[in-house]
């Protein structure tokens, strides 16, 4: 495996966001507050099954327990 | 007589071969020995089709520099500095967050990157900040993905602190 973090279930749209986010906060200081307002991530997704709204769940945190379901899959596998 | 018809062929084929570079026509001297960039990111262009010499990037498979008639690829970029140089041999460099960089035919390069930022705009003091607290995450017992994410910010913080200096 080339890439360590795809061990941990990161995906590489999260890879980047993190280099974007650590890119980010080394501006020096008034760039640096113009910069950070671009990684703020802010989206919600409801589930309808059988015609019945399901609960709305962040993206961000759906996400973050998809890459920790990845990563226990890949090491059963 | 077949000896006869063979140079007589000859010496028909012989007025062609020689009108035929004089026939020549076209751009072939004009070819241009730039190649057009385009370095983009989500919310600015930082070159827009500009006509550059030559441009280095910090491919995944290595440091690569790229000219004009370059062989067609696709490369993934580590976190680390592109250098575009110009006509009149003045170069600019950008610290890019990775992407891709795409070799097209016809002296065409799109690089694509998330974030991108010319080396004065950073602060070798925030990057060492985050460079002693990413340690500290990535040494300590956090979930498996925070300590991969803090390993991340160490290799864009590490690549950006060697180039600061």
């Amino acid at each position: 495996m080339p890439f360590a973090w795809k061990a941990a279930g990161i995906t590489y749209n999260r890879y980047l966001t993190v280099a974007a986010r650590a890119v980010r906060r080394s501006l020096k200081d008034d760039k640096r507050l113009v910069a950070e307002r671009r990684g703020e991530t802010d989206l919600r997704f409801t589930k309808w099954t059988n015609g019945k709204q399901g609960e709305p769940r962040s993206v961000v945190e759906a996400n973050q327990a998809a890459m920790v379901e990845a990563a226990g899959g890949g090491q059963s596998a | 007589m077949n000896s006869l018809r063979v140079a007589r062929a000859a010496l028909r084929a012989r007025p062609s071969a020689i009108r035929a570079p004089l026939q020549r026509r076209g751009y072939a001297e004009a070819v241009s020995d730039k190649i057009k960039l385009s370095l983009s990111l989500p919310h600015q262009a930082i070159f827009k089709s500009a006509d550059v010499v030559q441009v280095n990037i910090p491919a995944e498979s290595g440091e690569m520099g790229v000219l004009a008639n370059h062989v067609p690829s696709i490369e993934q970029l580590k976190p680390g500095l592109v250098e575009v140089i110009e006509e009149g041999g003045s170069s600019k460099q950008f610290f890019l967050s990775g992407g891709f960089a795409i070799v097209q035919p016809n002296s065409v390069l799109s690089i694509n990157a998330v974030e991108g930022y010319s080396l004065e705009d950073f602060s070798a003091d925030n990057v060492r900040a985050q460079i002693s607290e990413a340690q500290k995450v990535a040494n300590g017992n956090g979930s498996e993905q925070d300590i991969a994410e803090a390993k991340i910010e160490l290799e864009v913080l590490e690549s950006l602190q060697a180039v600061l200096k």
